[in-house]
């Protein structure tokens, strides 16, 4: 029993040096194991006592073991309020993944894709590298037409061009389509001989192509104010100028208000107007180009730059920017 | 083409009480758009857009012609003035001979109209300030009175005009015909041009050239300070000729650009006949000759009828037919309606623009005002057909890659032959352009790998490693009928680890769940890959394209300092292989055992993989840990999914493991 009681006392003075040693809450946790744990010290002297002895070292062991509870919850507290109070430098910067980044043209080419889906506007892309009749004849420009000055277009050979506007998609999509109603969104790269702070050899073209009966000018209209409200803002607007494409009539230059000076005329644009591009009616040589009836039905076009676009809602001056290979630029958007 | 006209020209023939900038406004809505208004120290001036259709309207005349239609349409009064077609019918009498003159027409078909008169006793001198003020504001350089008549009319009422030394023309002879290949004619701005043949001249009936029809004067036959007598001449032209010798000689003068868009002929007499009096005005001109006036078949009006309600189904609101008649009246129309159709006579001047009820319904509705239409939807009728799978595919592919880490490049199309040669790509096979712009733009790309080295290069010590671009795109290549256009995804990385580029591929295939992945080392000798870092990668049995670390030459080339990694994927097989229609599997209950089993082979690890991964269908995932010489470790789960595997089951699935070699 003497042998007994001093393995007590001795635990109890060894708990108070070890104790001592006690630096993290993870040290508090294996002492808290050694003492207290199923195979811990304690339980180990609980099974060493003789059940003759238990009235007497029972409650001797027990107070140690409340003593050790009570210790190691005051230390606990005291670890978790010390832990919790460590300083830490909160404005070091995080550990970022590596960041990627999409094109801004291809951002563009979503949002319209998603604007004139809502109206049944299906997306298609035709080949960029047509023939004579596609790009040019069967849109009514016959050969040698001062109206093929205005193309700059690229010769792959005599009767191959890089398409100089998406409008090729027009015939493409009737064929396709056979009877109306056609709602095409054609986005695709196009070719023009020439490059400037407004132009470069190839440039993206979105075009539009609705073709049903009873299809007039309000209709273009009402479409391209939903574009422009949904892709630059609500306050933005069209209104149509005359102008002449062989492959509409009437033919229209569509402009959007100047965003800047809210129309009332500034140093970005013509007397408070951005121009957009080209629209028109589909003239009815191009319907019958495309194997559909004129008499039944009409239709309405557009062929519009993304880059353009682009250029307006962001106010870049020079879009050649939007082909830098700068990573540094690219990696802004 | 853009022309400038001085408001002061435009005012001899429009009265109205509108500003300057009123009739800018009013026409850019409805006509000829006015890109801008130019104050001169004299004058205002109107720089105009005319487009191709519309040659009638690019002269002052012609302007005041449209704005007579417009303005009235905004509540402003406007009258024309001074109307030169009124001149048609009072040709003044002309029978002195005291000149000869010659004229030999050889065809016909080149010269629909032809006029011409002789003066004498001029007296070259500067012309006067008001003249040289207008020719000055429209941007055009005062030289003497003689030459400056011809361009004042040319600005006034659209017609080019010339005028010849008399005496300078040898036989007094003008001889109009088609060109004999290789003739030569020294023009006005001192070029000689060699005539591809069948341009259309006058040579004085020595075989010597003295005009380039429609396009310049010869140098030979110009009039100069000495000239006393002249030759004032007015005519239109085969319009395809003009434009064909225009393009072949690089002349693109006004006169060509107003000649190759058929002006009416039958404002060719005006314009003679307003020539004379000028030059009788500032010259002291005396008429020597009697009129020549060629034309064998006058323009006549067109009468074109239409449905009356045809104009309001494509308007889409409804214009009244007084409105409707008022407008085309304004217009030289004369316009009738019964019976709810529209006759329209068509004047000569829109003889070429006018063919079909369209074109009089976007002149009725141009003048009554696109922004007086309303804003409407079409009806909801919507296709049927099916969306490119393709297209959509391609955007998440976009969308992952960026996830990934990786930038996306636009490059052009066009690339030049030298950026192949630093890749050791042929040049062969590609597809060059006929008429390029430069050497940049010179052949149609038939891979995106060129452009995306040369991005690293130029991206090279700007940032920090590793750089990590991709472009999807299409290639170009040759094939009947038409060239193939084929989308390429390719991808690049610069100073980062193989496997670590690999691990991206991997994760976007895995994104667009496309399985059964292989890397084949290749076979083939290529000189833009390491040998031994190069694989064609499949999924299952589709070829989907090439991994591989570029070789130290083709770095050398680009200067890139740095490993490059590149990838280069077929995107209609990655296309048709994707998948967003997902079979969920739920994961067993029963937790995994997982173990660490090392095997000794000379086989490939990825082989290795595939043949645990077989070994027995409790394998539910084998990941590659690391090795020592031939010994390899694995890491293997094994899971059964309806109950708890015992250690006995899991050893005897080990030893056929443990058993590959």
């Amino acid at each position: 029993m003497k042998q007994l009681e001093t393995q007590v006392n001795l635990l109890d003075q060894l708990f108070d040096i070890h104790i001592k040693t006690v630096n993290s809450l993870k040290d508090l946790d294996s002492l808290n194991i050694k003492y207290l744990g199923k195979n811990g010290q304690i339980n180990q002297l609980f099974k060493k006592v003789p059940s003759q002895q238990k009235p007497i070292l029972g409650p001797r062991i027990n107070a140690l073991k409340n003593k050790i509870i009570r210790i190691l919850n005051d230390r606990k507290k005291l670890l978790q309020k010390t832990q919790d109070e460590t300083s830490f430098d909160i404005t070091i910067p995080g550990i970022t993944s590596p960041l990627g980044h999409l094109h801004p043209i291809s951002q563009a080419i979503k949002e319209i894709e998603d604007i004139f889906s809502k109206l049944g506007f299906i997306r298609r892309r035709y080949p960029e590298i047509d023939t004579d009749w596609y790009a040019a004849e069967g849109l009514n420009i016959p050969k040698s037409h001062p109206a093929r000055d205005d193309q700059e277009t690229f010769y792959v050979s005599d009767n191959l061009v890089l398409t100089a506007h998406t409008s090729n998609g027009q015939l493409h999509e009737m064929e396709l389509m056979k009877n109306p109603p056609i709602r095409m969104i054609n986005i695709g790269k196009t070719y023009r001989r020439q490059i400037d702070a407004s132009h470069t050899p190839m440039f993206h073209q979105f075009e539009g192509l609705l073709v049903d009966q009873g299809v007039n000018i309000s209709h273009l209209i009402g479409v391209s104010n939903y574009f422009v409200k949904n892709y630059f803002n609500s306050e933005s607007k069209i209104r149509l100028r005359p102008h002449h494409f062989q492959f509409t009539e009437p033919s229209f230059e569509v402009d959007i208000v100047c965003s800047s000076c809210h129309g009332q005329g500034c140093r970005l644009c013509k007397a408070g107007w951005l121009e957009l591009g080209g629209a028109g009616m589909v003239h009815p040589q191009v319907l019958k180009n495309g194997g559909i009836n004129p008499q039944k039905y009409t239709g309405f076009a557009f062929g519009w730059g993304i880059e353009r676009v682009i250029a307006i809602k962001h106010r870049i001056n020079d879009i050649r920017y939007l082909y830098t290979t700068d990573l540094r630029i690219l990696n802004q958007v | 083409m853009n022309i400038k006209i001085p408001y002061s020209l435009l005012k001899n023939y429009l009265k109205t009480r509108a500003t300057p900038q009123k009739i800018a406004e009013c026409l850019t809505l409805c006509g000829p758009s006015v890109d801008r208004i130019i104050k001169t120290k004299t004058d205002i001036v109107f720089d105009i857009e005319i487009i191709t259709n519309r040659i009638d309207t690019a002269s002052a005349f012609g302007l005041a012609r449209e704005a007579v239609a417009i303005l009235p349409q905004f509540g402003i009064q406007a009258e024309l003035i001074n109307n030169p077609y009124q001149l048609n019918g009072r040709v003044p009498k002309m029978t002195t001979k005291e000149l000869p003159l010659k004229v030999q027409i050889l065809d016909q078909s080149l010269v629909p109209r032809f006029t011409t008169i002789i003066l004498n006793h001029l007296k070259v001198n500067p012309s006067p300030k008001n003249i040289q003020q207008l020719l000055l504001a429209a941007e055009i350089r005062p030289i003497n009175n003689l030459v400056d008549i011809t361009n004042y009319l040319t600005l006034s009422l659209g017609q080019p005009c010339h005028i010849f030394d008399y005496h300078k023309i040898k036989n007094h002879t003008l001889k109009l015909r088609a060109s004999k290949k290789g003739e030569t004619v020294t023009t006005l701005d001192h070029k000689t041009h060699s005539l591809p043949g069948n341009d259309i001249v006058i040579e004085d009936g020595s075989g010597r050239l003295v005009d380039l029809c429609g396009i310049m004067g010869g140098k030979n036959s110009e009039v100069d300070e000495n000239t006393t007598a002249a030759i004032l001449f007015v005519q239109t032209y085969n319009p395809l000729k003009i434009r064909q010798t225009s393009l072949a000689t690089q002349e693109r003068s006004l006169a060509a650009q107003i000649c190759e868009k058929q002006p009416d002929p039958e404002l060719v007499l005006p314009t003679l006949i307003t020539g004379i009096k000028l030059l009788q005005q500032t010259a002291k001109a005396k008429v020597a000759s009697p009129l020549i006036d060629i034309y064998p078949n006058p323009a006549k009006r067109k009468i074109l009828t239409i449905p009356l309600a045809k104009i309001d189904q494509i308007a889409g609101i409804n214009i009244p037919p007084k409105t409707t008649t008022a407008i085309l009246k304004s217009l030289g129309f004369q316009p009738k309606i019964q019976n709810l159709k529209l006759t329209c006579s068509i004047p000569t001047w829109r003889l070429h623009d006018i063919a079909i009820a369209e074109d009089i319904i976007e002149e009725i509705i141009r003048i009554y005002g696109y922004f007086k239409l309303s804003d409407q939807f079409p009806s909801a009728s919507i296709p049927k057909t099916d969306v490119d799978i393709k297209l959509y595919w391609e955007y998440q592919t976009k969308i992952i890659l960026t996830h990934l880490g990786f930038t996306e490049i636009y490059h052009n199309s066009l690339i030049s032959k030298s950026i192949l040669e630093k890749s050791t790509l042929p040049l062969e096979h590609s597809i060059g352009l006929k008429n390029p712009l430069s050497q940049d733009y010179q052949y149609l790309r038939r891979s995106l790998i060129p452009s995306l080295l040369n991005t690293l290069s130029v991206n090279q010590g700007r940032l920090e490693l590793p750089l990590k671009i991709f472009e999807l795109s299409n290639i170009y290549l040759e094939n009947f009928p038409q060239p193939e256009e084929k989308p390429i995804l390719a991808l690049a990385t610069q100073g980062e680890d193989f496997l670590k580029t690999k691990g991206d591929l991997e994760a976007l295939l895995h994104y667009l769940k496309i399985s059964s992945l292989k890397f084949i080392p290749s076979k083939n000798n290529s000189t833009l890959f390491v040998k031994s870092k190069m694989a064609e990668i499949y999924s299952s049995k589709k070829y989907l394209g090439v991994i591989g670390e570029i070789s130290s030459t083709v770095n050398h080339n680009f200067s890139l300092t740095n490993k490059v990694n590149l990838i280069n994927l077929d995107f209609t097989t990655l296309s048709s292989l994707s998948n967003n229609n997902i079979k969920l599997t739920i994961p067993p209950v029963y937790p995994a055992i997982i173990e660490s089993i090392t095997i000794e082979s000379k086989r490939p690890i990825g082989d290795l993989i595939q043949t645990i991964k077989q070994t027995h269908r409790y394998i539910t995932f084998v990941h590659y840990s690391e090795s020592y010489q031939n010994r390899h470790t694995f890491i293997v789960h094994f899971n059964h999914p309806q109950k708890n595997l015992t250690q006995k089951e899991i050893n005897s699935i080990k030893q056929s493991i443990l058993l590959i070699s």
